[in-house]
């Protein structure tokens, strides 16, 4: 290819000086000159090339740094078939002109990536990381919140008492110590502290109506704590959080916000998928206390009941699986898993007793 | 002689164009093939990465269509991060020991006083770089800035508005920004920055209320006062002759400009920045015109090289957005 006239800034003045440019393809070196400059060379591959459509700039020399801009599109397309056609084009260059297409297969195979260790790899290793977790650190966490909750809510103490006995006739698979607690409140709920507290609202014991329901609730809440949910989940929730804002810190406030709040509607699977092992295991133990597991499937119905002026919000938002889910799956476990069990008369004693102690 | 006179006069003021050449495609492809190789790398890539970004960005600028060119490397600004590294490992380093010898107080105030300090620091190690590494027509722009006297700034900024509950910030900000302006050069081609920091206090002070009465919707024209009150007060003199930057942004412009690309980030689901990224450019090259009599075919390289880059990585540790 024949020479073109080319612009050349010499990195000392502004002023554009207009060239005559040429490529010995053989040698990789390129000459330029004109009347008043004289005539120039310097090889092709200490050069720094860079294109911007419809332009290709040629920067060579460290101080001052020399420019050559040429903007004639035959000889642009001479240029670039030449580096390449040699291998002087860069491995970055390659990569970049693979074009739009393929750099969006790279862009959604990442954000595949990501994705994938977001769902599988993060709570394999958030499960694993329970472990590092000293035990103490729960019974730190559910004393503290123990000791505000007692604080703001009326304990029924004589309930409570009868509430501690009916739970040492049973067997919870615990490795830790149970403490059972009766809250005076309307609420027809209970729950389970990492550290062993396990508290049990008025509300839901009011409604309750054979003793086999108060085991299958003690036994779910007992799962909570055997199974350390509350660690599990907070270690499930630091890890996607670090995972996000790693991914995310340089990305803007809008699509942070999405993540932020799509992660907050995911960890709810995760709550969803402890309560349906509570459930799962709380059935376990009513097998091996030999209590008529139906009580399970009652104790959800008092759930419904008990809830049922609240509208019921759609599962993905809810912590818990719908209660018409879960009495599915309680049922279905029944009947796959038939044991024998028998009346327990001291249990339905003691269940009669806190049935019909009225709260001071 | 009276010839002379007209020759000057038809030589008075000359033509000044800005312009954005990038494509959205093009800066999505170097975006993507970054993120590829720093993945990859496990980071190791960001400072070549971010390298290869702002060439792309500023080559996709010009000034009378001749392109802005950064001649920054990845191995500078990788250099940079081990020493910006290195400050933050010291300065938690004393966090961590006043901890364990039960000197904590003593520890905190080092640590967060040293924190506030590298915040000037760090403002002064990006501009002189990032000046030193932007050139157009091969000749350098550089940032003749004092460290200590930006640091008195900064200090004597932070003090008055702590006294002043906040109000000072207004005076504090311009003050940082007519500094930090007025020691630019570009060649022999100086710049100045003159904003009031009493003017910004009314505007901030006016677009606040005006955008909480109007449920956010003058914003967009807040916007658009902030950004004329900044580009208008900056200009550039040689010798005798000089030019002046002037706004032609509208509210109307940033409102489509900030709808338009919140509507492409929401609906490509983050992929479409790079679009974003274009729009915005081209909306600041389309928006801000240049008048004046300097001629751009005299400008003189008289800027030394700086390649040392610690400041703009402690800026990226302390997610300083420092722009132009």
């Amino acid at each position: 290819m024949q020479d073109i006239k080319a612009i050349y800034f010499d990195g000392n003045s502004s002023i554009a000086q207009s060239i005559d440019f040429v490529l010995d393809e053989k040698n990789a070196i390129f000459i330029f000159g004109s009347p008043q400059l004289g005539n120039a060379k310097h090889s092709v591959m200490d050069a720094k090339i860079s294109n911007h459509s419809g332009l290709l700039i040629i920067e060579f020399g460290t101080s001052p740094i020399q420019t050559i801009k040429i903007d004639d599109a035959e000889y642009i397309k001479y240029l670039k078939n030449y580096l390449s056609a040699n291998g002087i084009q860069t491995w970055y260059q390659k990569l970049i002109n693979l074009g739009v297409k393929v750099h969006l297969l790279i862009a959604l195979s990442i954000l595949g990536l990501i994705a994938g260790s977001y769902f599988f790899v993060l709570p394999f290793v958030a499960e694993q990381a329970v472990v590092l977790v000293p035990k103490s650190y729960d019974d730190k966490m559910g004393e503290e919140f123990y000791q505000h909750f007692v604080e703001y809510n009326v304990i029924d103490s004589a309930k409570t008492k009868q509430l501690e006995e009916f739970a040492q006739k049973l067997q919870f698979n615990n490795s830790q110590k149970l403490h059972f607690t009766v809250v005076k409140s309307d609420i027809v709920n209970a729950f389970a502290l990492p550290d062993g507290h396990i508290i049990v609202f008025t509300g839901l014991l009011d409604l309750m109506q054979n003793y086999e329901e108060l085991v299958a609730l003690l036994g779910h809440e007992a799962t909570h704590v055997n199974e350390r949910h509350s660690v599990k989940m907070l270690c499930r929730n630091i890890a996607g959080y670090l995972l996000i804002s790693a991914i995310l810190s340089d990305a803007n406030g809008v699509i942070a916000t999405i993540a932020d709040n799509a992660n907050g509607i995911y960890s709810l699977t995760f709550s969803r998928g402890f309560e349906r092992e509570a459930d799962l295991k709380g059935f376990e133990i009513m097998k091996v206390n030999k209590v008529n597991p139906n009580g399970m499937s009652n104790l959800f119905l008092r759930l419904k009941e008990g809830n049922k002026i609240d509208i019921e919000i759609p599962e993905f938002l809810s912590s818990h699986p719908v209660t018409d889910a879960r009495i599915e799956y309680v049922n279905e476990t029944i009947k796959s898993d038939t044991y024998k069990y028998q009346t327990n008369l001291e249990l339905k004693k003691i269940f009669e007793a806190i049935k019909n102690t009225t709260s001071e | 002689m009276e010839q002379t006179t007209t020759e000057q006069t038809v030589e008075e003021q000359k033509n000044y164009t800005l312009g954005f050449h990038g494509t959205g495609s093009e800066l999505f492809g170097i975006i993507i093939v970054n993120w590829l190789l720093t993945v990859i790398t496990l980071g190791f890539y960001y400072p070549w990465a971010k390298a290869k970004q702002l060439s792309y960005m500023f080559g996709a600028t010009s000034l009378n269509n001749d392109r802005f060119a950064f001649h920054g490397t990845g191995k500078e600004m990788f250099k940079g991060f081990i020493k910006a590294l290195i400050i933050f490992v010291v300065l938690y380093g004393i966090l961590i020991v006043s901890v364990v010898f039960h000197i904590e107080i003593l520890g905190f105030a080092i640590f967060y006083i040293g924190f506030l300090g590298l915040i000037p620091l760090a403002i002064h190690g990006t501009y002189k770089y990032r000046m030193s590494r932007t050139s157009w027509r091969g000749i350098r722009f550089g940032y003749r800035g004092e460290r200590g006297q930006l640091f008195g700034v900064f200090i004597k900024g932070i003090l008055l508005s702590i006294l002043t509950i906040g109000i000072y910030g207004s005076w504090f900000a311009m003050n940082l920004r007519n500094y930090i302006f007025s020691n630019i050069k570009f060649g022999n081609i100086e710049f100045k920055s003159n904003a009031r920091g009493s003017s910004y206090f009314v505007l901030v002070l006016k677009g606040y209320f005006l955008s909480i009465i109007t449920l956010g919707i003058y914003s967009f024209w807040w916007m658009s006062e902030i950004f004329a009150f900044y580009v208008n007060n900056i200009s550039m003199h040689k010798d005798d002759k000089e030019i002046m930057l002037k706004s032609t942004a509208t509210g109307v412009g940033f409102l489509g400009l900030i709808l338009g690309n919140l509507l492409i980030i929401v609906f490509t689901l983050g992929l479409g920045f790079a679009w974003t990224q274009v729009r915005t450019m081209n909306f600041f090259a389309n928006n801000i015109e240049l008048e004046g009599n300097i001629d751009l075919d005299t400008i003189s390289q008289t800027e030394d090289e700086f390649t040392d880059a610690t400041g703009e990585d402690v800026s990226d540790f302390l997610d300083l957005d420092i722009t132009l």
